[in-house]
């Protein structure tokens, strides 16, 4: 091995499936569990930014008793939101309004950030499961 | 719509960059387009609101 590379971090599996539920509930909390600090944050603010403005909008978070196929795919996004799925309600105790056209726009913000954050949660797996480097240094050229 | 390409664009260059200056660059491109993209979409269906 060259001596400027260095060898790849091992972790604990069980540590990353734990990071990455974790990071499913709490955006970012799976990246914070793995030490990646500056990206835990960025994510949580991105995603809270989303979640909170798209609810204030007040846009509709879908519920699990999807009436079709679209509400489900909604349903869907919308659980990516982990712990803001579940306080929605309090978030925004008015209830959705999608007669306007804020709330529509607000459903999307919603959906956006569930899906963001499933991406996130992929890429705790693939830092845990060495798919991606865990450091920046070990991209930048000797 | 500039609250949401400002988080997509944020955490779109952390996910695929690696280093600070590409992650940076990214992100303002990917936050421009977002907007450029939405106005110009917007005007194209302008003609089309009546």
């Amino acid at each position: 091995m060259a001596e400027s590379q260095k060898a790849p971090e091992t972790v604990n599996p069980a540590l990353v499936l734990v990071a990455a539920a974790a990071g499913w509930f709490v955006p970012g909390l799976g990246h914070a569990l793995l030490k990646k600090w500056g990206k835990a944050i960025v994510y949580f603010c991105a995603i809270a930014l989303l979640v909170i403005v798209g609810l204030r909008m007040r846009g509709n978070m879908f519920s699990s008793s999807a009436a079709d196929a679209f509400d489900m795919l909604g349903f869907l996004a919308d659980i990516g939101n982990g712990v803001f799925y579940f306080l929605s309600g309090s978030i925004n105790p008015a209830g959705a309004d999608v007669s306007r056209a804020s709330g529509d726009y607000g459903t999307r913000l919603i959906a956006t950030a569930g899906v963001l954050n499933f991406l996130c949660v992929l890429e705790v797996l693939q830092i845990g499961f060495g798919g991606k480097p865990r450091r920046e240094e070990e991209h930048t050229p000797a | 719509m500039v609250i949401f390409a400002l988080a997509v664009s944020a955490a779109f260059a952390l996910l695929s960059k690696n280093k600070m200056s590409e992650r940076v660059r990214y992100a303002v491109w990917a936050f421009l387009a977002f907007l450029v993209v939405a106005i110009g979409i917007g005007w194209l269906m302008y003609p089309f609101t009546r």
